[in-house]
């Protein structure tokens, strides 16, 4: 069996005043595969992804990126090769206002990678080519429309080429339109690129269309773990009955 | 003799602007002399004036004319009997007179301080002040003298007949102890912190009378015909040479030197030049001298063609120089460690973070005049201190810019802290999920926004700082306020030379927008990558 990706076991994280949100959620997600994580609102998926992306340590568990321990027992290691392996794009894009797209991508290239300028703004324009950004390099945050600002971001995560990409609901800021562009992108770089990808989305057709595998969260907890065929199925859960049904 | 109980008895000295300061030196006033007291280890006077070969005289150039000021026709010169006084002493003691200047509510402090040798500023001889310094012998004699309004020549000859009255006099002056051991009420008794505003609201009639000493209500009433000087003087007293208590070599050389200059005649020609002389000198054993005649800076009238405007607004433009070097220099350092400040309270190891807070919390609560007053008198005594004595070579300049910097950081630093904290916090994210760390997300992602919004706020206090540099004045710095109250002090035009100095406050506060302007379109300016460097 190869190496996974991103595997997690027995994260669990409580807030000291909301109190818990994740209880012992465990996942693998294989190489060059998409793995979905669906859940009604406060089911935990965003903090779930938000630990996945060494952002929020958990209270306990560990996390391996591509078989390096990058969580153990709750703490996060302090390899910045370990964090760079994870891209993360947001619900908000949160490009960095002061700089344009281009300078957006290149910037983690030039500074934490240690490229040249050239060399760094050559690797952040086929970054935004593969999201077909490319006409935007030289635009401001604030001259881009949502769907822009959107893939801008996705290409900032790609430049770094991370071992897994994580994506929390990127479209839930969107309208319905700018949402089929994004997502019309990520599913391109899931089927023909073979981005490896944890998705957290509302987006059901996304997921029936480009997920491998998917967990059902609710209140804290995988409740339900399998394919996308999941979301064809009724009877199994009736939480996740309830789910599919109101989305 | 008359004995001034109040701390600043003097003819005429300092400029409205100063006016709430006194209460803030005399609070202050026990613990410069405790640094003094630390500092006074230092070698006796005269050796160190023989061996330096200078003479470091203290006086406040703003006090007005006939003590020490700016020449009114060449405002860059300071004339005046006192001038003439220290440099012939200065001869006497075979050494080159160098003058301090420095407010002169602080002279006696930098004279503690060891930043001058010795004070020659009509300081009366008062027994408050014996306790804390040591008199020479005294070089001048004063009465004290009534002005009226010239129609009232005839019906007030005398206090007595001004009972029921305002009189007004220059705060804390000896006119105000004349008065009260005279009964006249505290209420009747109109304090003005100008020189001149005792003159001027007696001819307007808001008070009846002003009570000066006498020679400076000749000196400035004597020529106006509005005005009328009361033949009878009273309460007289004199003015002596101030130096350290215990530097009795220096008193002795000084004394001796002074006691020359009273019986050759040389001290009576120098009153007789500059209209100062009366019979009254003659009691402290001053020999008159042959006679010579008044120079014309002495008369005490405004220059008859106006001010040599040309020359005054080169003084001027020099003194608003200096103001642009205090701000121009001080600014960018406070900004720049006001910004470390902030990054240290927000981001910084507890212990740190506390410090940094409680910095800004000190600074921005004490004013800032009173930090200026502390470093530049506490120095020298914290370099004997320290063993490293070259901290007493810190110039006025130097002190001065420290001072605002380090005040203004203080601001500062709250300005960039709400900027910084404005910054979302998925901005951090974004930085962290790419690999920045703290610092690099903090330098090339936090700050460069941050900076745009605080923009506008620091040019703010960019503006008040352009104005709040002229209380390094204080310290004896010739900035723009302080260059433009002398000279209208010593001419006569003090609110014209105030509007002069307004224009250019105006000047280099529009300057220092349209500078700001351009920041702030540059800012706005989208970033690109540096072009490469070599790495």
């Amino acid at each position: 069996m190869t190496t996974p990706a991103l595997e997690a076991q027995g994260i669990s994280k409580r807030w000291p005043r909301t109190g818990a949100v994740l209880a012992d959620c465990s996942l693998r997600v294989e190489r060059r595969t998409v793995h979905a994580l669906i859940g009604a609102s406060g089911s935990g998926k965003s903090t779930l992804l938000r630990c996945l992306g060494l952002l929020e340590p958990p209270d306990a568990g560990s996390i391996l990126v591509d078989g390096v321990l990058a969580v153990d027992q709750g703490f996060v290691a302090q390899d910045r090769s370990v964090r760079r392996s994870v891209g993360m794009v947001f619900q908000e894009p949160s490009l960095f206002a002061h700089l344009s797209a281009l300078a957006n991508v290149a910037l983690a290239p030039h500074r934490v990678l240690g490229l040249d300028p050239d060399a760094a703004r050559n690797r952040a324009r086929s970054a935004l080519d593969r999201v077909h950004a490319l006409h935007l390099a030289d635009r401001r945050p604030d001259e881009l429309s949502g769907g822009e600002r959107q893939r801008v971001a996705i290409a900032r995560a790609l430049v770094m080429e991370p071992t897994v990409l994580l994506c929390d609901e990127p479209t839930s800021a969107l309208d319905p339109l700018l949402t089929r562009e994004v997502m019309a992108v990520l599913r391109e770089l899931a089927l023909d690129a073979g981005t490896t990808m944890v998705v957290v989305t509302h987006d059901l057709d996304f997921v029936a269309a480009a997920a491998d595998s998917v967990d059902f969260l609710h209140a804290g907890r995988i409740r339900m773990s399998g394919t996308a065929d999941l979301l064809g199925t009724r009877g199994l859960d009736d939480e996740l009955d309830r789910f599919l049904q109101r989305s | 003799m008359a004995v001034a109980s109040r701390a600043a008895p003097r003819g005429c000295n300092r400029a409205s602007t100063t006016a709430s300061i006194n209460g803030v030196l005399r609070t202050l006033a026990p613990v410069l002399a405790l640094l003094a007291t630390m500092a006074a280890a230092a070698d006796d006077g005269l050796s160190r004036v023989r061996a330096s070969g200078i003479m470091r005289w203290g006086c406040d150039i703003s006090g007005g004319a006939p003590f020490a000021f700016p020449d009114p026709s060449d405002p860059d010169r300071v004339i005046g009997f006192e001038v003439e006084l220290a440099e012939e002493l200065a001869h006497r003691l075979g050494v080159r007179a160098e003058r301090f200047s420095a407010d002169w509510l602080a002279l006696i402090d930098a004279l503690e301080a060891d930043r001058c040798d010795l004070l020659i500023n009509g300081f009366e001889v008062t027994a408050d002040r014996a306790r804390v310094v040591a008199f020479s012998s005294p070089y001048f004699r004063y009465a004290q003298q009534l002005v009226v309004r010239a129609e009232d020549r005839d019906r007030f000859t005398s206090l007595a007949d001004l009972a029921g009255r305002p009189i007004a006099v220059l705060n804390g002056s000896a006119s105000i102890e004349s008065l009260r051991s005279a009964g006249v009420p505290p209420s009747l008794i109109v304090e003005y912190d100008d020189s001149l505003a005792p003159f001027t609201e007696t001819v307007i009639g808001r008070v009846d009378a002003c009570l000066q000493e006498s020679f400076i209500a000749r000196f400035f009433a004597g020529h106006d015909p509005r005005l009328a000087v009361v033949d009878a003087t009273f309460d007289p007293g004199v003015y002596a040479v101030v130096v350290r208590r215990g530097d009795d070599a220096l008193l002795a050389a000084v004394n001796a030197a002074l006691a020359d200059m009273r019986a050759d005649g040389t001290l009576g020609r120098i009153l007789q030049r500059w209209g100062l002389w009366s019979d009254a000198q003659r009691e402290l054993g001053t020999d008159r001298g042959p006679i010579v005649a008044t120079i014309p800076e002495a008369i005490g009238t405004p220059p008859e063609d106006g001010l040599p405007w040309s020359l005054v607004l080169w003084s001027l433009a020099r003194a608003a120089a200096m103001t642009a070097l205090l701000t121009i220099v001080s600014m960018p350092i406070a900004t720049f460690v006001g910004l470390l400040l902030a990054i240290a309270i927000l981001h910084g190891p507890k212990p740190l973070s506390r410090f940094c807070h409680g910095y800004v919390l000190l600074t921005r609560g004490t004013p800032l005049l009173v930090q200026i007053f502390l470093l530049y008198y506490s120095l020298p005594a914290l370099g004997a201190w320290l063993g490293i004595p070259e901290l007493l070579t810190w110039n006025k300049v130097v002190v001065g810019i420290v001072c605002l910097a380090a005040n203004y950081a203080a601001y500062e630093a709250e300005i960039h802290r709400a900027a910084l904290q404005a910054i979302p916090q998925s901005q951090w994210d974004a930085a962290r999920a790419l690999g920045f760390t703290r610092a690099q997300t903090l330098r090339f992602i936090i700050v460069p926004q941050s900076w745009r919004l605080s923009l506008p706020a620091i040019i703010n206090d960019l503006n008040s700082l352009i104005k709040d540099s002229s209380l390094v004045s204080m310290i004896g710095v010739q900035e723009l306020l302080a260059v433009a109250l002398g000279i209208g002090k010593a001419s006569f035009a003090v609110p014209s030379m105030l509007v002069a100095a307004a224009a250019f406050y105006l000047a280099l506060s529009l300057l220092a927008d349209w500078f700001g302007q351009s920041l702030e379109r540059r800012a706005r300016t989208v970033g690109a990558l540096p072009e490469p460097i070599h790495r």
